[in-house]
């Protein structure tokens, strides 16, 4: 599964976020073939959510440039959008509207004929496991079935690009699993998926490559084979790259 | 509009489930009461514009009418912190929408915070047309009238919310905006100063360039090309306003316009002394608690806002009451300046203090169930809090009376602060009933929503003329007796009474709380749709 050779989907040139006196992201550079699982890590803090939501068009960035699927932001961002699957923070979902209206309502404003709109999210609710709950409301949702209304919403008009931001955070085991199985058959189909997440072993298992971010600087970045090295797990090596093998010290009060 | 309506499919969905139980009857029905008194008032004008005899009467008032019309569009909506409906970019700005469709339909959402002046409009118009003595222009004259409001409205808003998202810059544009806002009233009831020139803005004699004047000219049918072309270039003025402003708010990063630098942390040494002033008096956990409210209110940009409108907007906006009256000095406004302030700023602060106290802080309310505090303390730590907040206020309010050399003595200070304190018992008791059985969840960090739901502001309806009761009765008993005894002597009998209520309130409060958690925590994590009110 070696599908990360093709043209850019994501070009990002010396990309700076400054909040205040601080530099959230600090001179990313960083290209994502197309047809790539790319997993995007790094602790807390570290500016991948910040770099998501200037990948999405969410937050300008201060300089810098960005190119995805070889279009420029923010110039051409109605482009893109129309081109890409979000998933974003919880707080992107409208929580009193149920799971079913809410992919609706995506797949309409993502350009769907409402009949096709409607039935499509219909499908991704049978196949997420939500159809069962047609009537209950997002805000009764756990957090894990936000994450897969999130997901269906993205899913609707089959994008070439999905940026992900923590998509399989609370996710029990059953939707990890087939959320990774759709997410594995888009990449078969030629789209790119570039992903944050905390959970190393779910990143190990499917990407191909994996930049890690620190302190809003790009401190490695390849696949993963060459990456991992000569560490046992990807954890492992996350860890020795940040420098932070020691940091099982516990207070001696604790 | 491919994308508008399913912009407006969403949100009529968020509507039909704004809460499941009870259903929409609730809302509609305090909206039909609302907007039915403005229907009613509609049609008054219709009544008054189709009869020829009343012509002159028209042709004095209308330009005074069409502007308070604009004021109250434009200007009261911001000081009251109720600006209607608008889109939540937050959540559409990931959506391949044209920018063009959303600047659109945010001008129809304007409509939300001058609904009342579309009807009485209507009415006006209806009317103007039935009317052989004024022109058959009145419905284009309306219509453009309208849409210059709603589109300035947009600008307005959009440029308003980012300086309010900047920080530091945020409490001195508002306090800008309540000068320049509250400054002709001011001047208008100054007899003698500038009030004659300001005078003629709702005169019929007024400037013919303003909008309101070329509105009224074409109504009236004076002037039919002059009027029509100085309120085409007023809308289309606002229309590129409005549109760049807009254009600026969807690019605006509030992240990173809040964001403050490092260095702010070794300059404030003594905000933070002041953070732990309650821990310095109460033990904890009550002192902790308290500590915790002090941080989570200053740090809230609507707090801050409310505050300072407290003192500014709540001083400025009863001064014309003073200036205005007849006769000699001592009038009631003038004897009773400083008690009118001091409530009415009480009333102001009571939407952030304490009628939606769990919502307002949202976040900390699961915590509350978990910490192993009785929630009884939880309320009195956010009753305290509203307290010292409550008294640092009428304190600014009197010194700023002070500084203004307002007639001032003891006695009337004494009046002010019993009347306050009074009033404010009786509030604490019913807030703290609302904030557990009417929580909703309010965003801290917007200056703009309002945080009161339909259910709760009908609910005020009653809540407030409950409240003044015992207020009135004493002022009863001074203008019986004819002694400030005896004023003093019944608000001592309302603080009892008012005391022995509280205590009631907050224990089914308490049980309420602890019946009503699930629900609590549950209405409380959920947040608007498409379209944010």
């Amino acid at each position: 599964m070696d599908q990360c050779d093709g043209s850019p989907a994501i070009e990002v040139r010396d990309l700076r976020k400054v909040y205040g006196d601080k530099a959230a992201v600090d001179g990313l550079t960083l290209t994502v073939p197309q047809g790539c699982f790319f997993g995007f890590l790094g602790p807390n803090g570290a500016g991948k959510t910040t770099t998501i939501k200037m990948l999405m068009g969410l937050a300008p960035p201060t300089s810098g440039s960005i190119q995805l699927l070889g279009l420029p932001m923010p110039e051409r961002s109605l482009d893109i959008k129309q081109q890409i699957g979000l998933v974003p923070d919880e707080s992107m979902l409208f929580d009193r509207l149920t799971g079913g209206e809410f992919i609706e309502f995506a797949g309409r404003i993502y350009g769907l004929e409402r009949g096709m709109a409607r039935a499509r999210a219909n499908e991704l609710l049978d196949l997420f496991e939500l159809g069962n709950i047609p009537k209950k409301l997002i805000a009764e949702y756990s957090k894990g079935m936000r994450k897969r209304v999130a997901m269906a919403a993205a899913l609707i008009h089959r994008p070439k690009l999905y940026l992900m931001d923590e998509p399989f955070e609370g996710v029990d085991a059953v939707g990890a699993r087939l959320m990774k199985d759709i997410l594995l058959d888009q990449v078969r189909h030629g789209a790119t998926i570039f992903l944050t997440s905390h959970v190393l072993e779910v990143v190990e298992r499917l990407c191909e490559r994996v930049g890690i971010i620190h302190e809003g600087k790009l401190i490695a970045e390849g696949l993963m084979a060459d990456l991992r090295g000569t560490a046992e797990t990807l954890e492992d090596a996350f860890v020795r790259a940040l420098g932070m093998e020691h940091a099982s010290e516990t207070l001696d009060w604790l | 509009m491919t994308h508008g309506g399913a912009i407006i499919w969403a949100q009529w969905r968020t509507f039909c489930h704004f809460n499941p139980r009870r259903g929409i009857a609730w809302p509609v029905l305090v909206n039909l009461i609302w907007y039915g008194l403005w229907a009613g008032a509609a049609y008054a004008f219709l009544r008054v514009f189709s009869n020829p005899a009343e012509a002159p009467v028209i042709r004095n008032a209308l330009p005074g009418g069409l502007l308070l019309m604009f004021l109250y569009w434009q200007v009261v909506p911001l000081l009251l912190a109720t600006t209607g409906s608008s889109l939540d970019l937050r959540k559409l700005r990931a959506y391949p929408i044209q920018v063009n469709e959303l600047f659109l339909i945010e001008v129809l959402l304007r409509v939300t915070a001058g609904l009342e002046m579309v009807l009485v409009l209507a009415g006006l118009t209806a009317g103007a047309m039935m009317n052989p003595a004024l022109a058959k222009w009145s419905l284009l004259a309306a219509l453009v009238y309208v849409a210059f409001n709603l589109i300035i409205a947009v600008g307005l808003r959009d440029l308003l919310g980012r300086l309010l998202a900047r920080k530091r810059i945020r409490e001195l544009a508002f306090f800008f905006v309540i000068l320049v806002a509250a400054l002709p009233q001011v001047l208008l009831a100054r007899r003698g100063m500038v009030g004659p020139r300001l005078r003629l803005l709702l005169a019929r004699d007024s400037w013919p360039g303003w909008p309101w004047t070329a509105a009224s000219n074409l109504i009236l049918g004076k002037d039919f090309w002059p009027a029509l072309a100085v309120l085409s270039a007023w809308t289309g003025g606002a229309l590129l306003f409005s549109r760049w402003q807009f254009a600026r708010t969807l690019a605006f990063d509030s992240d990173a316009a809040s964001a403050g630098d490092s260095r702010a942390g070794r300059r404030s040494g003594w905000i933070e002394w002041f953070y732990r002033l309650p821990s310095a008096v109460f033990k904890d956990p009550l002192g902790a608690l308290i500590e915790k409210e002090f941080r989570f209110l200053l740090r809230s940009p609507r707090f801050r806002l409310v505050f300072l409108m407290g003192f500014t907007f709540g001083l400025v906006i009863w001064l014309p009451m003073v200036f205005a009256q007849q006769g000699p000095p001592g009038g009631f406004f003038s004897r009773n300046y400083l008690t009118v302030v001091c409530v009415y700023s009480l009333m102001l602060m009571s939407e952030v203090c304490f009628w939606n106290a769990f919502g307002f802080d949202r976040s900390a309310a699961q915590f509350y169930f978990l910490a192993p505090v009785s929630f009884r303390k939880v309320m009195a730590a956010k009753n305290l809090t509203a307290l010292f907040f409550m008294l640092l206020e009428i304190g600014t309010v009197t010194a700023v009376c002070a500084l203004l050399r307002m007639p001032l003595g003891v006695q009337r200070v004494a009046e002010a602060y019993s009347v306050t304190a009074v009033v404010l018992i009786f509030l604490f008791s019913s807030g703290n009933l609302l904030s557990v059985r009417q929580a909703r969840g309010v965003d801290p960090g917007s200056s703009f929503r309002s945080g009161a739901a339909g259910r709760l502001q009908a609910m005020l309806f009653v809540i407030y003329p409950l409240t003044f009761a015992p207020i009135a009765l004493a002022y009863l008993a001074r203008y019986a007796f004819g002694t400030q005894a005896a004023l003093f002597a019944i608000l001592g009998l309302d603080a009892m009474a008012g005391v022995i209520v509280y205590r009631v309130a907050l224990d089914s409060a308490v049980r309420t709380a602890d019946l009503m958690r699930e629900t609590m925590i549950a209405v409380l994590s959920t947040s608007d749709g498409p379209i944010a009110s």
